[in-house]
């Protein structure tokens, strides 16, 4: 497998990455968010750019397999089908799909920010939790020592 | 091979124990060199400072030295073992990634055969330890509040203890209802400036470093005290075997530096700081015509009776936000209503509860230590919001009991970058921490739907949990059934110390940590009298 060859199937990556996270009203899609991420991690790793990109194959010959000419062809239905029998036919390659597609849309600043919270670095800022008065233990205390002496 | 100047003491691993024995000691004016495989961790270098913070923890940051794979790291063959053990490897040692949360062992942990017929007892106690649990807890800084009922009298901690903040209120809550006890957890991180230390700012991941020093590594507590006090640390010295004089006692060891050049350090006592696994390993690479199944190894036990802490997670999921992205990620409340033996339970020992925080975006995704990622495709994003910011994450925490089959010793093949043999884990869980995890869960169910959670998942059995490596050359009177007496020495070569959690005869349904530093602490106070 060459270099990129998982940026060669970019187009088919943006659907199945869209299938696997769909856009909502509020939040994109993993296409567009996920996309760079994945194929960072990928260009990082020869074996994973190796497993996601002949998987992408697998993919496309299931949808195939199915009556229509491509994955892009078929309906959002038939795409979530095609890659439901691509999960369970060659999990390795479905367990690191989905992996660092969740890796990159959860970790994109777009997506943290809907989630409401901050995104970028956790410091310094870190989070301000509301001052607030001691719990109530005296019903723990009550009951007295629990420990056995020894 | 390049010789160092000879030093009173050797310490190897400069992680909780190391630095501790190495602080008092120096205090005590007791010449100490250490030897660390890792480096200093640059606080600049934490993945706080990052956007992309959450994807370093499985990857550079992962608690796991198979994963990580630092050039200081060593790797360990788990195949065979149903927990992976995790170690980090700097000054500060495991300190660096861990929770910080910070309960001692109870009395009865000390006692187990007595009280228990089960294992063994120590030969030490917890009134003992106690002032060493003190000044441990002076010198690494508690955030809690005295007056627990389950345990003996605290000095007063160190800062008002960690904020509940709202998950930590709704989980006491569910523990009021069944009046179960809680606590809020004694945990080594500030909440106040202390000791020339920041505040906590309740960024989160503690698992992944703490980059202004208000979770207590210990290179950030007894590190520089112990350096003022003239004790002399090097770093990525990786220690290749401890060695024997003609009289049969410790006298050093040999090292590779950071560019692969051997050196000897000759010490007059050698103190074994490099944990569960790696003083074990370490012990069985110093073969000799003396010790030719490896040094103090007479009794065959270095080791054997390996224990973790198996962990089981359970997670409840609420109809409301918690907050639980704020605050340090392990600490919040301990519940300990199950701690003690109680035999109509079916098993002997107990557990704690160990109430987390939430979840962060992605760890959300992928269900966390649970493990059961929300399902893709479209009903993704419905799923995934019913969990995010909504689940509380319940850790129980069982007492494995020491078994000689549980083991470390060196895997024939693998081999670190210095070429020295790695360690090889065999560990499977026993029937009673199997019921003791069963109960925890169920128990743990009970809790989180007292809280009010509406769906509650599990993970029966942790793998990537090992963070607790214990018992691997333990404490006892009697040499064919230890390897350490109750001094810390071994039996075999009584200028040679061990003080991590290979000691633990018993490692208490607990985090162990504390424990592991005021033993550390006692034996160096030997060390000192002895040398007095």
């Amino acid at each position: 497998m060459t270099p990129g060859a998982l940026a060669e199937r970019r187009d088919l990556l943006i659907l199945v990455l869209d299938s696997l996270v769909p856009a909502s009203a509020e939040f994109p899609g993993a296409g567009v968010v996920a996309l760079d991420h994945v194929l960072a991690v990928a260009a990082a790793s020869a074996d994973l750019e190796s497993l996601l990109s002949r998987g992408l194959q697998v993919v496309e010959e299931a949808a195939r397999a199915n009556g229509v000419s491509g994955f892009a062809q078929a309906s959002p239905d038939d795409r979530e089908s095609v890659l439901r029998q691509v999960e369970r036919s060659h999990a390795d390659f479905f367990e690191a799909l989905v992996r660092h597609t969740y890796d990159g849309y959860y970790g994109h600043a777009v997506v943290v920010t809907r989630l409401g919270l901050d995104p970028g670095p956790l410091h310094p800022r870190g989070h301000r939790i509301e001052a607030a008065d001691l719990p109530d233990l005296s019903r723990v205390t009550a009951r007295g020592p629990i420990y056995r002496q020894a | 091979m390049a010789t160092d100047d000879r030093t009173d003491v050797l310490v190897i691993g400069a992680g909780a124990a190391g630095a501790a024995v190495a602080w008092r000691l120096a205090r005590a004016g007791i010449g100490v060199a250490c030897l660390e495989q890792g480096d200093w961790v640059d606080p600049r270098a934490y993945p706080h400072w990052r956007a992309d913070w959450e994807l370093h923890r499985h990857t550079d940051w992962s608690a796991e030295p198979n994963v990580r794979r630092l050039p200081q790291d060593y790797p360990v063959n788990d195949s065979a073992s149903s927990i992976s053990p995790l170690m980090y490897n700097a000054v500060g040692g495991s300190t660096i990634h861990w929770s910080a949360h910070f309960p001692r062992f109870r009395p009865s942990d000390f006692r187990v055969r007595s009280l228990d017929g089960v294992a063994d007892d120590w030969p030490i106690d917890y009134a003992t330890l106690e002032p060493f649990f003190d000044l441990n807890d002076r010198m690494m800084g508690v955030a809690g509040i005295t007056g627990d009922p389950a345990y003996p009298p605290k000095s007063p901690r160190q800062t008002p203890p960690i904020p509940l903040d709202t998950l930590g209120v709704t989980m006491a809550r569910g523990f009021d209802r069944l009046g179960w006890h809680w606590w809020p957890s004694d945990s080594a991180i500030l909440t106040r400036d202390y000791d020339g230390r920041r505040a906590c700012v309740n960024c989160g991941p503690c698992d992944l470093g703490c980059p202004i020093g208000a979770k207590a590594s210990t290179d950030v507590t007894y590190w520089p005290k112990a350096l003022a006090s003239g004790a002399r640390l090097v770093t990525r010295a990786r220690v290749r075997e401890i060695t024997l004089g003609p009289d049969g006692l410790a006298d050093g060891a040999v090292y590779y530096d950071r560019e692969g050049r051997v050196h000897e350090q000759k010490a007059r006592a050698v103190v074994l700081a490099a944990n569960g696994i790696g003083t074990p390993r370490l012990l069985l690479n110093s073969r000799s015509a003396r010790f030719p199944d490896g040094l103090a190894n007479r009794s065959g036990l270095v080791g054997r009776n390996l224990m973790f802490h198996p962990y089981a997670m359970v997670r409840g999921v609420f109809d409301r936000p918690l907050g639980g992205h704020r605050g340090p990620i392990g600490c919040s409340i301990i519940g300990q209503e199950f701690y003690e033996t109680d035999p109509s339970r079916g098993f002997v020992r107990g557990y704690s509860f160990q109430v987390a925080r939430g979840l962060s975006p992605i760890a959300s995704a992928s269900g966390g230590s649970v493990g059961d990622r929300v399902p893709w495709g479209r009903e993704h994003r419905r799923a995934y919001d019913e969990r995010f910011d909504r689940t509380i994450m319940v850790a129980i925490i069982g007492e494995d009991l020491p078994e000689p089959a549980n083991r470390v010793d060196l895997d024939p093949a693998l081999a670190d970058s210095h070429g020295i043999p790695a360690p090889r884990v065999s560990y499977t869980l026993s029937e009673n921490s199997r019921r003791m995890l069963d109960h925890g869960i169920a128990r743990a169910r009970e809790a989180l739907e007292a809280a009010g959670a509406r769906e509650v998942a599990f993970n029966p059995l942790l793998r990537a949990g090992g963070w607790h490596l214990m018992g691997t050359a333990r404490m006892g009177r009697n040499p064919a059934t230890s390897v350490i007496d109750a001094e810390g020495r071994c039996h075999d070569v009584p200028n040679l110390y061990i003080v991590d959690g290979s000691t633990m005869v018993t490692c208490g349904g607990v985090n162990p940590t504390s424990t592991i530093q005021a033993v550390a602490l006692y034996i160096a106070d030997g060390i000192i009298r002895r040398r007095a």
